[in-house]
């Protein structure tokens, strides 16, 4: 049997960076992706194949994950398969990251020291980190180049520090109603913070720009403008002939002596057991199912998982807290061209409350609803009162909604607070189609997740009735985003209160490392995803260090 | 409240029918007859909508429920709706247009009425509005009817399926 360099369980954010950097060095690299190859060939602006259907996810019957929600008397468990909530993100080459939007936000360097700044909150499991911004800043700027970053700075109070003055690509095509946004910041003298994004403006070796299709979020991207794992850092990669990439290859347990990895077991599509050696393994798999890996392969050395001394593999989940809002614009706002303009972006959020004297604030984005005609459509279907409407009454109503109107939505962006409710567990009574126990996610909250959410809606409201929108509404939850997942294996100094080093390799078993967002003892308050690139990155400086 | 009961009175309009619940056949014809005719309720052509007939909703559904990435509890759900309909509302098919208008809201106005309704209501307008290569919107008249510009490229394939 070929023993590679490392093998690397996923091939997502937490994993190109890995494969890229490795690989040049000529490390003999192999990817284990639970999902199929695509390319850009493959991908259209296919409504019904990328999100009303189960195609680059696992059908919920044959692959689900058990949700424990809080109801009146305990925590109650839902299988998805029922409710049809996926925690599901993209599986196929590159991960969720060909799905991402790609909001592209660094952390500050208060994000690294969270406790330190706040000091302990009642309830939460809030802990600094073992490193600092400035350790990550350097690779934050690497993604910028390398993954590709577009934008344009703004200047406000708690811009983070930057070693180059401007993003790495120009930023991308406004639509009209973004004069209005910052005509309407200004007033209420709110910053508009020029959102950068991991789509690229122009072209980037062999990915062609950003084409404006208005079919972004939620689909993979066609001309390879966007910064998937699979576009920017995967391709390249492969022309080293040093990556090999098993798809379809879904790893269900690690193998290990006391003190390192030896073999990682995995499924074929047709349902065949194979099993691979490594010198090195590194898990990206997206944080629920880098706990469960790590769970499910308890074996004599470690009892409780792999990895798992501490008994903190699966503790911390944490996603992003906060909601989603909207307004909508008519033609008394913008001229019917302005408004109804297809494909620019809005780019803009605030972030002046990121950090407030009493808490940690957050951020909101500002986009326009997605274009997917069938969810909007579907969306439309009731009346007030929640009638189902039919005949008339609805095709008038669809009507009125897409030609008359758009609605621009804000979505925040809170810290998850951690706490003990909040974990990925495995139980033997829930199995997938392979006889794998399923994760078990509790969504416990903290309270200050929805207070911190609504002070922040709040200014997302003033902001659209200062542009005249009309019919505004907002939504806090408590609810988590299956989409940002991280923590579960936190990394720190003390083997007894973290999974892994500042490396993001394991206490234990020094040939293991976490790289996607596991790692992360708290998450900032926006996406994870350029942290998650940037750290990744990071670590593989580390692993050519030892290797 | 039972699951196949629409309303509890059956036979409201006092009519003998052809067709009747025992008349259905195994392979589901009388079924899709319902569903095309209550299609043509819950999407009539308007001044600036098309009809159900318009964009093919019914063939639609019939074509891509055979798929393996279509939900079977769906199909099961709409199907066996359609049974319960007809044993609710034998004489559907022969009702004239106000008729026929009355027996959909009487089952939306019951639980399993609406829930099913709610369904092809759905899947009405996946066939209105997914890409023309399913069946449905034909010539694109869903989309052009409110204005959607769909993104490029448009699918060569169905269901992703690699090229």
């Amino acid at each position: 049997m070929m023993k590679y360099d490392i093998c690397i369980i996923g091939s997502g954010a937490g994993a190109g960076p890995i494969a890229y950097e490795l690989t040049k060095l000529g490390k003999k690299v192999l990817i284990l992706e639970k999902g199929p190859i695509y390319s850009e060939k493959d991908f259209s602006k296919d409504e019904i194949a990328f999100v009303r259907r189960d195609i680059v996810t696992p059908k919920l019957k044959d692959e689900y994950h058990v949700i424990e929600e809080y109801i009146e008397d305990g925590w109650h468990k839902f299988p998805t398969y029922d409710t049809g909530w996926s925690f599901w993100n993209g599986n196929i080459l590159g991960g969720s990251s060909n799905f991402m939007s790609g909001y592209f936000h660094r952390l500050k360097p208060n994000d690294f020291k969270l406790k330190t700044v706040y000091g302990k909150i009642d309830g939460a499991n809030v802990e600094d980190w073992p490193i600092s911004y400035n350790d990550m800043e350097p690779y934050y700027t690497k993604v910028e180049s390398e993954v590709g970053v577009s934008g344009e700075i703004t200047k406000y109070n708690h811009h983070e520090p930057r070693s180059t003055k401007e993003y790495a690509y120009p930023a991308l095509e406004e639509h009209p109603i973004v004069k209005l946004f910052d005509k309407s910041c200004g007033n209420l003298k709110f910053t508009s913070y020029k959102v950068p994004r991991a789509i690229i403006s122009r072209p980037k070796d062999n990915r062609n720009p950003c084409y404006y299709s208005n079919y972004c979020g939620s689909y993979a991207c066609s001309s390879g403008a966007k910064g998937s794992s699979r576009a920017s850092l995967l391709v390249d990669a492969l022309k080293t002939g040093n990556l090999t990439v098993k798809a379809e290859s879904f790893v269900y347990k690690l193998d290990c002596s006391e003190d390192e990895v030896t073999k990682a077991y995995y499924f074929t599509k047709e349902g065949n057991k194979k099993e691979v050696e490594a010198k090195l393994f590194v898990v990206a798999a997206q944080a629920v199912e880098s706990s469960r890996l790590l769970l499910n392969s308890k074996n004599k050395f470690y009892p409780n998982g792999l990895a798992n001394s501490s008994n903190l593999v699966g503790r911390n989940m944490i996603f992003t807290g906060g909601g989603i809002g909207s307004g909508e614009f008519d033609e008394s706002n913008l001229s019917k061209e302005e408004l109804f303009t297809q494909g620019l972006f809005v780019n803009r959020a605030l972030k002046d409350w990121y950090y407030t004297d009493e808490f940690k604030g957050g951020t909101v984005d500002f986009l326009f609803e997605h274009a997917n005609p069938i969810r909007r459509a579907n969306g439309l279907k009731r009346d007030d009162n929640g009638n189902l409407l039919y005949g008339k009454a609805l095709q008038d109503k669809l009507y009125e909604n897409f030609t008359k109107k758009r609605v621009l939505h804000f979505e925040v962006f809170t810290d998850w607070m951690p706490n003990d409710n909040c974990f990925v567990s495995v139980d033997e009574k829930y199995k997938d189609k392979y006889g794998i126990p399923v994760a078990n996610i509790r969504i416990g909250a903290h309270k200050q997740d929805v207070k911190v959410g609504n002070f922040l809606a709040k200014k997302a409201v003033k902001v659209l009735k200062q542009m005249g929108a009309k019919n505004i509404d907002m939504n806090i939850s408590p609810l988590p985003s299956a989409n940002l997942q991280a923590g579960g294996c936190r990394f720190g100094d003390d083997p007894k209160t973290s999974v892994l080093n500042k490396h993001c390799q394991s206490h234990d078993l020094k040939n293991l490392f976490v790289t996607d967002g596991s790692f992360m003892p708290t998450g900032g308050s926006v996406p994870h995803t350029w942290t998650i690139y940037a750290n990744s990155f990071r670590v593989a400086d580390y692993i050519k260090t030892i290797f | 409240m039972k699951r196949r009961e629409f309303i509890l009175t059956t036979s409201i309009l006092g009519i003998s029918t052809a067709l009747n619940s025992q008349e259905i056949k195994s392979d589901d014809t009388l079924s899709w007859l319902i569903i095309d005719n209550i299609f043509d309720i819950l999407f009539p052509k308007t001044s600036t909508m098309p009809s159900a007939k318009d964009f093919n909703a019914t063939l639609y559904l019939q074509m891509n429920s055979k798929h393996k990435s279509f939900d079977k509890d769906d199909l099961e759900y709409i199907i066996q709706g359609a049974v319960d309909f007809n044993d609710s509302f034998p004489n559907f098919l022969n009702a004239n247009k106000e008729q026929r208008e009355n027996i959909i809201e009487r089952t939306r106005n019951s639980e399993y009425g609406e829930s099913w309704l709610t369904k092809l209501v759905y899947y009405g307008i996946e066939a209105m509005l997914s890409d023309p290569i399913y069946g449905g919107n034909t010539n694109e008249k869903g989309w052009s009817s409110l204005n959607h510009q769909t993104g490029k490229p448009q699918p060569k394939q169905k269901y992703a399926k690699v090229i």
